[in-house]
């Protein structure tokens, strides 16, 4: 199944196909996800990681399935969702530059074990 | 219980089958010395220092170990944290250690354990720049940290150069879990000071048991995503798992280690795994007010497809065991949000009751709306704590790890990192400090 790559990590860029590279923020990564969700793509990865450490990264990866004729609600609640809950907390933090090339890394690796994870076709 | 069969110590019923009987004899621990040998007298416990660097160092991949003592009270900070172990030894049944991990596979759950109970080993370095985690043994700091209540023995980890990010975290952890079996072999020849026995029938004797009380499942989610967000049942990356059902009496006998450091608030550490507060307050009313089946462990994964699959596949474990209700416990903070949901509303449509366990970010002033992803299903929510509420941190005498590090909990805000050294951060930073497991200090008033 083809999948599609949303990142503002350049590091993503240069290691992936299908990659639709954004020069921005992590929330304007999530924009362009909900945006292409609302357009029929639907979710293959979470928006948003597992830990708190994390959603202060300035890097965000998400994988999306092709276009199908159909919006997948699922995947539109879940983006909804996760753009208020970043919101939420980048109304009190910043991002983290001072890491950025660590979170790289992890952003990556954290994006090969999605990939790895996602055996199916469905 | 019919009693020990002639040629091994493994408890019978009267069908002849084996049953899990666990036996943990607690040692109390009274301070940490170090010195040249390892004991424990009159609850004194001494580690022989350099011969645990020795132990550790036959690893090729660490370079340097530093050892060091926490006591509680002290002015000490250490940070940044990766894990936390309990000390311990397997006295009778199974094998010393952690199966799978440092020891060869055996069944946890069974036998006599004694703990160093008070100690924890506390493992320190750095995989990642960004990774945060404290203790702070006195203080303000110490009110949010159950770990600041416990000696600590504190276990620095410096590897050699060129490891890769999933190597070096592999290296710190094993250490961490190695260390806690050199240090809790001092326990094996001393009688403990109060002992806990954990027994339990098959799901179908105990339900004959107790036929008219209901039947209730722990489905413990596990941070399961990745380096630096992985969790290990007898040595298997539970990334790859269908949700694994689990006898009661193994994750608190170190069939569950954590692997995983960025969720400092909220992550199980290894100590936590041993000392699971679910298990143990389920337990206590196992035969009681409930029939405790058992343990689902739920893998958090990071794509929808595996989120949907772990979630139906608990359904359906809950369903063939007769479950009338389930507690759910989260780990972490995030994507985990739409697994503990999907869980709940699947569950509460079968019919099977539920009971959820998370933390929530309510803001500085704790009065935002905590959680995004809300669920009419979900009725029963019990929070471990706000992640957001900003603690106030006096500096430290000592820092053992690495100093630098505490940038890193002021990181993203200014005026947290005062000119005398004080340091505003938030609960997230902390180590245990919201546990979804209910293991910490944080508690709810009703006004």
């Amino acid at each position: 199944m083809k999948k599609l790559i949303i990142t503002n990590n350049p590091a993503v860029k240069e290691k992936f196909k299908n990659v639709f590279f954004i020069d921005g923020s992590p929330q304007d990564i999530l924009t362009k996800v909900r945006d292409l969700v609302h357009q029929g793509h639907g979710l293959i990865s979470h928006p948003l990681s597992a830990s708190l450490r994390m959603m202060f990264s300035p890097y965000r990866t998400v994988v999306l399935s092709t276009k199908k004729e159909q919006i997948d609600f699922f995947s539109a609640e879940i983006i909804e969702d996760s753009i208020i809950k970043y919101k939420n907390h980048m109304n009190y933090r910043k991002i983290d530059n001072v890491h950025s090339e660590d979170y790289q890394v992890i952003d990556i690796l954290l994006l090969e074990a999605a990939l790895n994870e996602d055996t199916g076709s469905w | 219980m019919e009693g020990l069969s002639e040629n091994k110590l493994v408890w019978r019923n009267k069908w002849g089958v084996d049953i899990l009987k666990l036996e943990i004899g607690r040692i109390y621990i009274k301070d940490i010395q170090l010195g040249n040998e390892t004991t424990v007298k009159n609850g004194i416990l001494t580690v022989d220092k350099e011969g645990l660097i020795t132990k550790l160092k036959e690893d090729e991949r660490i370079k340097d170990v530093k050892i060091d003592v926490a006591r509680p009270g002290e002015k000490v900070r250490i940070i940044p944290v990766k894990d936390v172990i309990e000390p311990r030894v397997k006295v009778s049944g199974g094998v010393n250690g952690f199966p799978g991990v440092t020891a060869k596979q055996a069944q946890c759950g069974d036998g006599v354990t004694h703990v160093l109970y008070g100690a924890a080993v506390v493992t320190v370095g750095d995989i990642v720049g960004f990774q945060e985690g404290v203790i702070d043994m006195w203080g303000e700091g110490a009110r949010w940290t159950p770990f600041s209540k416990t000696f600590n023995l504190t276990v620095d980890i410096n590897v050699v150069e060129g490891l890769t990010p999933h190597v070096h975290e592999e290296t710190v952890r094993v250490a961490g879990l190695r260390a806690a079996e050199f240090v809790g072999t001092a326990g094996k020849d001393i009688k403990p000071d109060e002992v806990l026995a954990y027994e339990m029938g098959s799901i179908f004797e105990e339900s004959a048991k107790y036929p008219n009380l209901p039947k209730v499942i722990y489905a413990e989610m596990m941070i399961t995503q990745g380096l630096l967000h992985d969790t290990y049942i007898y040595g298997v990356n539970a990334q790859n798992i269908l949700p694994a059902l689990l006898h009661v009496n193994e994750e608190l006998d170190g069939a569950v280690v954590s692997g995983n450091c960025v969720a400092a608030c909220d992550k199980i550490t290894t100590y936590q795994h041993q000392n699971n507060s679910v298990i143990n307050d389920l337990y206590a009313q196992h035969g009681k007010e409930i029939n405790f089946l058992g343990c689902i462990m739920v893998p958090e994964h990071t794509t929808l497809g595996g989120k949907l699959r772990a979630s139906e596949y608990t359904l359906k474990l809950a369903k063939m065991l007769g479950a009338d209700a389930v507690v759910i416990s989260e780990e972490g903070y995030g994507n985990p949000d739409s697994d503990l949901l999907m869980i709940c509303k699947k569950c509460e449509k079968a019919g099977i009751k539920t009971v959820l366990i998370t933390d929530e970010c309510a803001g500085r002033d704790g009065m935002s709306q905590p959680l995004a992803d809300t669920a009419q299903e979900a009725v029963a929510v019990v929070s471990g704590g706000n992640v957001s509420h900003v603690v106030t941190l006096p500096p430290a005498d000592k820092v053992i790890g690495n100093p630098e590090a505490i940038a890193v909990l002021a990181g993203g805000w200014k005026g947290a990192l005062l000119e005398d050294g004080t340091l505003m951060c938030e609960l997230n930073a902390v180590i245990g400090s919201t546990s979804e497991i209910g293991f910490h200090n944080v508690t709810c008033r009703l006004y």
